[in-house]
């Protein structure tokens, strides 16, 4: 999914001049960021318990090829139906199939970021299948036409205001909408009978049991049972990175993915589904597909990016971006936004369409500390920036402008000289500490003031001090 | 064939010349879980104690009662249902444990409607460390009484009270062909943060969960 700019910076000047968008972004991030502190402050182990994270998930990756098919021959003892897909036109194609296979008219849909990925949404659509997406906020997004613009809380780009307008608009019966309750009550009484007349429910997964077979997914409001059991067929579609050992392994993993998330022990709902529905059932699938997806994770394993495929989508890192909370997810302008998105869009759409994300990035390491997979999410970027370097992906401009600072940083007395310089320059256009606009600095001054430099450059204040100290 | 490019790529870039080594891979795997204190959060109080604080932290939202046995459970039902002023009448799955208890005041049925306001059903086990309860498909337990329901009133016998959520894993419900259709840890009533991150009640599963604890024994 991209979004309607091509190009990084037009999408990024559109978001900044958003009047509502910075708003609707710190409610819900800033929320998610209070709510993991405290989950976090309450476990003196976390740490530890984020060492296992990474461990687990890591001897995951490093022997993916025996769990996916010791996860196979596990699923097709359950009774469920293992396809693998290379790419995402080949997951698309056999999804599409088993649903034309199913004389499907109408498919529900609960939230999975490599449906996203792959574009199912779009082909099933292409396949005239109506299309039910029952998360709330999916569902939200797809009255709205948008792509998600969170990995947990895809539609928080979105205010009250457009929700009801949304929903006015859209659904049957609406009701008043006087508050957020009510609103979510429309949806709730909009979707009821959707779910149960659903010839095919598609989900996500958020784990692949290796030696159960079995597909667990995690959500707050219910929406994936009440996708995956009414309808005859369940299609799953999984990355293959989504496995684990075995059930003991992702409940250690559940721990840190939902507090890291919402900052909750665990979610409300989560399910491991086993096969279809067995002799006896009153519900559940008579049919169960699980569609593994690789569309370049395997690339990934074998390009240095094995430590990406750790992740468990848990949005932390987004939610403590400072670049992600001033511009959103749909600047990114790839399925997954924030510092995982800015890793993960290069290796999945190519880096020359990509190579601006990883500049986007102030290296301050907050989505790192965060992560509870440890992955070393700025060595990641920086790997990308080396490798656009390499490649001849930058700008001339940037080029000669690198060659030219080179120049000047190593030639210290030319250095110092020229900072000094800009100080005095920039403080010509301050006023009161800030600096409103200036020459060249447009595309700062736009949207925020630049702090004007108060005491001198560094080489000068540490002579002072070292004065000081004598 | 994708499957077979995709180990073929999987097993190019982990530089892996023949077939892994399933026995040392597995006890790899064991020795990452193995510490029994390894990633786990802290605790405090009885088993029991436990489970009700997590159950009813505001994140959970749960309520609870405690019965001295099962046969308590129909009088608590009537309790609920008048406090909250609902219709006698509850979904109730055809569990024999749940039929064979005297309703006499309340209809029961087991096919569960769409809309259904309230219905009762059984866990087959508690997990402390996050205040959830555990369902397992069955012909005598259906998934949709699950999640259907506005108000969901569940008995958990304390005797079915695990520590932590691997106790769970390492049982003996957990695991190989034993593994029901669907296994459902719920945590709390239905909740969504999707509109401005406000939490609201009730957006498709259960507004309301409200368990009944008993000594089975
Ligand atoms: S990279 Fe880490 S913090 Fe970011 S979504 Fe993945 S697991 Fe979460």
């Amino acid at each position: 999914m991209r979004a309607n700019q091509p190009n990084f910076a037009a999408r990024v000047d559109a978001a900044l001049a958003s009047p509502t968008l910075k708003t609707a972004i710190d409610r819900t991030t800033g929320t998610a960021e209070r709510n993991r502190a405290r989950a976090v402050a309450a476990w003196p182990d976390f740490q530890a318990a984020r060492d296992l994270g990474r461990d687990i998930r890591a001897h995951v990756v490093n022997n993916i090829d025996h769990y996916l098919v010791e996860f196979e021959r596990n699923a097709l003892a359950t009774g469920a139906k293992v396809h693998w897909a290379s790419t995402s036109e080949d997951a698309c194609r056999i999804v599409v199939e088993i649903c034309r296979a199913a004389e499907a008219k109408s498919v529900t849909r609960s939230k999975s970021m490599l449906g996203e990925e792959i574009g199912l949404p779009h082909a099933l659509e292409a396949a005239g299948i109506t299309r039910v997406e029952t998360d709330l906020a999916e569902h939200i997004i797809q009255l709205a036409g948008d792509p998600p613009s969170h990995i947990v809380w895809p539609a928080l780009h979105k205010t009250r205001e457009q929700v009801k307008e949304l929903f006015a608009a859209s659904h049957r019966d609406p009701g008043a909408m006087e508050d957020v309750e009510s609103m979510v009550q429309a949806a709730r009484r909009e979707l009821r009978a959707k779910f149960m007349a659903a010839d095919v429910g598609i989900s996500g997964a958020n784990f692949l049991v290796a030696d159960t077979g079995a597909v667990c997914t995690v959500t707050n409001e219910g929406n994936a049972e009440l996708t995956t059991t009414p309808p005859r067929v369940h299609i799953v579609t999984a990355g293959i990175e989504k496995l684990v050992p075995s059930t003991t392994h992702a409940m250690a993993l559940l721990r840190l993915l939902v507090r890291s998330a919402t900052g909750a022990e665990l979610t409300q709902y989560t399910t491991f589904h086993t096969g279809p529905k067995q002799p006896g059932d009153l519900d559940g699938p008579d049919e169960f597909h699980i569609v593994l997806v690789d569309n370049g994770r395997t690339n990934m394993l074998a390009d240095g990016l094995a430590e990406m495929l750790r992740c468990i989508r848990c949005g932390a890192c987004l939610n403590h971006c400072v670049v992600y909370r001033n511009i959103g997810g749909h600047a990114y302008g790839g399925t997954y936004p924030g510092p995982m998105g800015s890793v993960l869009t290069p290796a999945l759409d190519g880096l020359p369409a990509a190579r601006d994300l990883a500049h986007a990035c102030t290296l301050n390491g907050s989505c790192q500390e965060v992560c509870p997979v440890r992955i070393p999410l700025p060595t990641l970027l920086r790997g990308w920036r080396d490798r656009s370097w390499r490649e001849g992906l930058e700008p001339s401009s940037v080029r000669t402008a690198l060659g030219l600072w080179k120049f000047v940083a190593t030639r210290p007395w030319l250095y110092r000289l020229a900072t000094a310089a800009a100080v005095r320059g920039m403080r010509l256009f301050a006023k009161r500490g800030w600096i409103e606009a200036m020459p060249l600095a447009g595309g700062w001054t736009r949207h925020r003031g630049l702090p004007a430099p108060s005491g001198g450059t560094f080489m000068q204040q540490y002579q002072a001090q070292k004065r000081k100290a004598r | 064939m994708s499957r077979e490019r995709i180990l073929a790529a999987a097993r190019a870039a982990l530089g892996r010349s023949g077939n892994p080594d399933a026995g040392a891979i597995r006890a790899e795997a064991a020795r990452l879980v193995a510490g029994a204190d390894r990633g786990r959060p802290p605790r405090s109080g009885t088993l029991t104690e436990r489970f009700i604080e997590r159950l009813t932290d505001p994140k959970v939202g749960g309520t609870v009662e405690q019965v001295a046995s099962l046969s308590g459970l129909p009088g608590a039902v009537r309790a609920y249902l008048f406090t909250h002023n609902l219709p006698a009448s509850i979904a109730l799955p055809p569990d024999p444990a749940l039929t064979a208890l005297d309703w006499a005041g309340i209809a029961t049925h087991h096919r569960i409607a769409t809309d259904e306001p309230v219905a009762v059903g059984l866990a087959a086990c508690g997990i402390a460390e996050s205040g959830s309860l555990v369902f397992h498909s069955a012909p005598t337990a259906p998934t949709l009484h699950n999640f259907l329901p506005l108000h969901h009133i569940v008995a958990l016998d304390t005797a079915k009270l695990l520590e932590w959520l691997e106790d769970y894993a390492t049982g003996p419900a957990c695991g190989g062909r034993a593994q029901p259709r669907n296994v459902n840890i719920v945590t709390g009533a239905s909740g969504t943060t999707d509109i401005e991150g406000r939490l609201v009640r009730g957006a498709h599963g259960p507004g309301f969960l409200h368990v009944v604890l008993f000594a089975g024994g």
